[in-house]
């Protein structure tokens, strides 16, 4: 225990130890006790461990560390790229996007897991920039936060840092999607096995489907994925013992959850190709059961783009029919006569083949968008449906509430919501099926809002005497009751 | 563009918010007591009042603040300010009706065609955002006229903003957004 060569001055004895006290370095003499000499009480910043008085954020040090919250953020950061496996460059760019999101002033007084969401937006983010497919709901489940959460921080990021979120091509989600499932032999019996390469490409050209069809656009993409590769799986090998297999026995037996609408978009997608397998040459019109559609699928989507336009020729004229005879007042001359649902790629239109192969994308890779079909458009240009011509000022006077001619705007109005959906064979489902009553303004009394008010409109909202009592009574009882 | 000029928009305000102050103390629970229509929320400490006509909900607080929604035009949410203001001196309070403000307007309105919400977002970057994932509707913020527009790729939206002029401006302003935006006709 001779820790030192030092005599005491006190005693003379050379028994002089090192005895710390706490945090400060002491040499201490055993025989008589005396403190022979003493170290440094304080410790620099990086030695200690226990919290400083002085808060980070008013310190004055000119040059700051990065503070704990900043350090464990970075490493969150790098621990997701690492899970994700992401390349260095999205690394890179996600840890410049937190440091400069972490200084500036939006971020400076927020709950701690506001801090914690806002390593995954970041990522996110830089996944989004560099075109890398990762959805939301991935890291918002790495990140084991709530979606609301996630959602809230990510777009105070992107208004922070006023940049641009490309939005994450469907069609690469779509390879990455597929290799989740888990259909192959050892867990899954022999009937129910398939390829995702085969699953990847047949999902993809009904996903390019959907879009065309309304039923993408608004909608969390998702469940229209989980959809599409049911279908898909169920249209590769329709036999019975497949079709008999619901949405979620399938995504039970492939370890995949099943988000809540996917069962709807299902619903959705057979309708669709329900009414585009009628279209088929060899159906010969016939109605097509949403049971028995699977087998079509794969005709369905190898000739889509025909059957598509068949689909809506057929469409107008049943509608052409059945306004001639008389059961519903439209004016035919009105109707485009082949309005196509569908959009332009913004590249330009070319002009497309029949027979579009699946899964071949004409739009290039690097466009963060959702597949747009091409389709020469010699009609949709030259039909206009002619508006009723108003004034401008129409719009300012409906604005305040009292319509002028409520019946002469309501009529038209209610009769157009009536057929709107009905014009069109492919529109979003909620235009299809309008459960509600079109919304009208309601023709209110002309209120100028400085009318004399009478005192009779005022009886009605004062107790009499008499309520009053008895309901001061009635409390007491059920005061007295309850105690 | 000149579609403005030749298209009806029936723009339909289901919502108008306003407040106002009765710069006088008023004891939620003779208000509570005395009133019938009335919900007594001790646990936030105010008082919730249904007006039948005009349908109107007005939160009074025991400062003296009233907010009032529920209204369908500005008149009619001063109509039934003033209404409840003269109800709470009824009711022996010293009101003053004073500082009528309307500070918000929620209006609907249907365009006659679908709309493309990708395109729609890429042609009005930054101002415009669309996250499928977060919410089916791409926002529109018009910095200017404080409102903002939720557009649905039905063709539908919902505009917000201080006041009923506002609104109209509005939806006057990104009427040509959509349009260029639009994929069918009705």
């Amino acid at each position: 225990m001779m820790g030192s060569g030092r005599k005491c001055p006190d005693c003379g004895s050379s028994n002089v130890v090192e005895d710390d006290l706490y945090s400060q370095p002491q040499l201490v003499c055993t025989d008589c006790g005396s403190v022979v000499s003493e170290g440094q009480l304080t410790t620099t910043r990086s030695e200690e461990v226990q919290g400083t008085i002085v808060r980070y954020s008013q310190s004055t040090a000119v040059d700051k560390q990065p503070c704990r919250n900043q350090i464990k953020g970075l490493k969150r950061v790098r621990a997701l790229c690492r899970i994700l496996r992401l390349p260095p460059v999205i690394e890179e760019t996600s840890e410049s996007l937190f440091a400069q999101a972490y200084e500036s002033t939006d971020f400076l007084h927020v709950s701690l897991p506001k801090k914690e969401t806002l390593a995954g937006c970041c990522v996110l983010l830089g996944c989004r920039m560099q075109g890398w497919p990762v959805t939301m709901g991935t890291v918002t489940s790495l990140l084991d936060t709530d979606s609301c959460l996630m959602g809230t921080v990510y777009k105070m990021v992107v208004s922070t840092l006023k940049l641009e979120s490309p939005h994450t091509n469907i069609m690469d989600l779509m390879e990455g999607h597929c290799r989740e499932y888990h259909l192959s032999p050892p867990g899954v019996p022999e009937e129910f096995c398939e390829s995702a390469d085969r699953l990847a490409s047949r999902a993809s050209a009904l996903v390019e489907l959907a879009s065309d069809t309304w039923l993408m656009t608004g909608r969390h993409p998702v469940p229209v994925m989980v959809a599409s590769v049911y279908l898909a799986w169920l249209s590769l090998k329709p036999s019975p013992a497949r079709l008999k297999l619901s949405l979620g026995r399938f995504c039970q037996m492939a370890k995949v959850a099943v988000p809540g609408p996917a069962s709807k978009r299902v619903t959705e997608l057979k309708e669709v190709l329900c009414r585009l397998g009628q279209e088929l040459p060899w159906q010969k019109g016939a109605v097509v059961s949403p049971q028995k559609v699977a087998a079509l699928v794969g005709d369905v989507l190898k000739h889509r783009i025909s059957l598509l336009k068949r689909a809506i020729r057929s469409h107008e004229d049943a509608l052409a029919m059945d306004s001639v005879s008389g059961t519903e007042g439209l004016d035919v001359a009105n109707t485009p006569s082949s309005t196509l649902p569908l959009s332009l790629c913004t590249d330009g239109v070319a002009p497309i083949c029949e027979d579009l192969p699946i899964g071949s994308s004409p739009c290039s890779e690097g466009q963060p968008d959702f597949h747009q079909s091409q389709l020469p458009t010699p009609h949709a240009e030259g039909c206009q449906t002619v508006q009723s011509v108003r004034d401008s000022e129409d719009v300012v006077v409906t604005a305040t509430g009292s319509a002028k001619n409520p019946e002469a705007r309501g009529e038209p109005a209610r009769g157009s919501a009536e057929h709107w959906g009905k014009r069109h064979p492919f529109v979003p489902p909620c235009a299809r099926n309008p459960s509600k009553k079109p919304r009208l303004a309601e023709t209110g009394p002309e209120v100028t809002g400085d009318e004399e008010i009478s005192d009779s409109e005022i009886e009605g909202y004062l107790r009499t005497p008499l309520e009053m009592r008895e309901f001061a009574e009635t409390q007491m009882k059920l005061q007295s009751d309850s105690y | 563009m000149e579609a403005n000029n030749d298209v009806a928009l029936d723009i339909i305000i289901t919502n108008v918010v306003s407040v106002f102050r009765t710069r006088c103390h008023l004891n939620l629970r003779t208000i509570a007591l005395e009133g019938s229509n009335v919900i007594y929320k001790p646990e936030v400490g105010k008082v919730l009042m249904k007006l039948r006509k005009p349908r109107i909900t007005a939160s009074i607080w025991s400062s003296g603040k009233i907010i009032c929604t529920g209204a369908t035009s500005e008149e009619e949410a001063k109509l039934g300010a003033r209404r409840l203001a003269r109800c709470l001196q009824k009711l022996g309070f010293k009101v003053k009706f004073t500082a009528f403000k309307v500070v918000n307007v929620l209006a609907v309105c249907t365009m006659p065609f679908h709309i493309h919400l990708i395109q729609f977002t890429k042609n009005n970057r930054p101002i415009a955002s669309y996250e499928p994932e977060l919410h089916p509707a791409a926002s529109y913020r018009i910095k200017n006229l404080k409102a903002t527009v939720q557009v649905f790729s039905t063709g539908s939206i919902t505009v917000t903003g201080p006041n009923v002029r506002h609104v109209a401006m509005a939806v006057e302003q990104i009427y040509p957004l959509l349009f260029e935006c639009k994929s069918t006709m009705r």
